[in-house]
């Protein structure tokens, strides 16, 4: 069985991945970095990977587990099926697609992914924003049909591992567009500025890791405009830096309405979708959504400037 | 002695964590933008609260800060988080205090913090921020 583990290989070319946008930054868009953003955002990818060595084990006692159900087996030998590899990415990469759906649509989920939202700026370093709290969600139970289908756990994780380093490059100002057909099948920059966005237009769309296509597929596509800055982090902007309160907010919100609520909407403020409540005091972001669209046919759409025209690398390409 | 490789990693992790954020200090990387004119005042509203149209507003002396006002009377309080405009629009738990022309305004919550604003004639809007907090508009 392969002992390897691509991420870990991937971290020097991250930190250096991260000076050069820096210095990009320097160049073009100073503004692209907070100093004390940056350390918050890093220091959640510290914390991430100790809660993953902490907490991971009991993910892959599950799939160990279910591994004795499989329908098919793929022999002793099966990281030599060499064509089980490109099925296990693909489908592994439809079923992030599903958890970071939910992990947007159910607060529960939402209280943990939140965490890699909740910066107001959209660097390198925001990709490495990730949670420490996600093994509370169990939203690895989402890939246990792939374990039932026959993908060893060892492959299932080596395959996550690549889908993860090709989701790093993407959270970046400083790419406009990639080609016509890449921006058709990938997952790109301008895709991932979208879903990082808070504009009312771009909420809870393109969850893809890898492959937009599901997206495009699940009817939660929304390409990027030009027309319209783009404002990143979270609807309620957290305005502190304090990292625990960074990591934990959510949890304590989620509580705290729980707490609060009367009897028979408690289990709604855990499942259902963030800002949903039992009085309708707060919106989702679908109400936000159609707010905006009834004000825009009201009162014509705003314009502004793009996010992305300063953009040096890409600045010839067509559009999607 | 052995050291145990996470404990390895998490070290040299942290070394790099902060050589990049050391770094980006270094660089200047940030910049500190200013509220200066209406057309800001409109935009970062509209940012903080999608919709909301500000009809006034006072402008902190230092050009950080802000409050505004709709047409429902909801009273909106922006202020500069690093490099970026955060905001909250007023409810229950808001709190003002005016003592000459500084007005520290609380929205309620302990990690958002209180905003000082300097501002000519701060009682209005502190007399506006405290009766939100009065049950009757709860």
């Amino acid at each position: 069985m392969p002992d390897f583990n691509p991420t870990q290989y991937a971290v020097p070319l991250f930190v250096i991945a991260v000076l050069v946008e820096m210095i990009w930054a320097k160049l073009r868009a100073p503004e692209a970095y907070e100093p004390k953003d940056t350390l918050i955002s890093l220091s959640f990818g510290l914390g991430s990977t100790i809660a993953g060595a902490l907490l991971g084990g009991f993910a892959l006692a599950i799939f160990i587990e279910a591994y004795q159900y499989r329908l098919f087996d793929f022999g002793p030998q099966w990281w030599a099926v060499w064509w089980a590899w490109p099925v296990c990415f693909v489908l592994d990469d439809l079923a992030y697609y599903w958890v970071h759906r939910a992990g947007h649509r159910i607060r529960w989920m939402w209280a943990a992914h939140v965490n890699h939202h909740s910066s107001q700026h959209y660097n390198l370093s925001t990709a490495l924003r990730q949670s420490w709290t996600g093994a509370l969600t169990f939203g690895f139970l989402f890939a246990v049909p792939l374990v039932l289908l026959g993908f060893h756990p060892a492959m299932i994780a080596i395959c996550s591992g690549f889908n993860l380093i090709y989701q790093f490059w993407i959270h970046t100002e400083a790419i406009k567009r990639m080609p016509r057909w890449f921006e058709a099948v990938m997952n790109t920059p301008s895709h991932h500025r979208v879903h990082h966005a808070t504009n009312p237009r771009y909420l809870d769309r393109n969850y893809a890791g890898v492959f937009i296509i599901w997206d495009r597929m699940f009817g939660t596509f929304e390409p990027e405009v030009d027309d319209e800055a783009i404002r990143y982090g979270i609807v309620k902007q957290l305005g502190s830096f304090n990292l625990l309160w960074a990591v934990f907010h959510e949890w304590i919100g989620m509580l705290s309405d729980i707490w609060r609520a009367p009897l028979r909407h408690k289990l709604s403020y855990l499942l259902r979708e963030p800002g949903w409540s039992h009085d309708g005091s707060r919106e989702t972001s679908d109400m936000i959504r159609n707010r905006w669209r009834a004000r825009v046919a009201a009162q014509g759409a705003p314009v502004a400037s793009s996010v992305a025209t300063r953009n040096p690398i890409a600045a010839g390409s067509e559009p999607a | 002695m052995d050291i145990p490789p996470l404990l390895l990693q998490t070290a040299g992790s942290l070394a790099a964590i902060l050589a990049l954020a050391g770094l980006a200090w270094w660089l200047k990387l940030g910049g500190a933008p200013v509220l200066v004119g209406d057309n800001d005042i409109r935009r970062v509203a509209s940012e903080v609260e999608d919709g909301f149209e500000p009809l006034d507003w006072a402008v902190s002396q230092d050009h950080t800060a802000a409050l505004a006002r709709d047409a429902e009377g909801r009273i909106m309080l922006i202020r500069l988080h690093g490099n970026r405009f955060a905001g909250r629009i007023l409810g229950a738990k808001a709190g003002a205090r005016a003592a000459g022309d500084t007005l520290t305004v609380g929205c309620g919550e302990t990690w958002f913090g209180k905003t000082r604003l300097i501002i000519a004639n701060p009682n209005p809007w502190a007399e506006a921020i405290n009766r939100i907090s009065e049950p009757c508009h709860a």
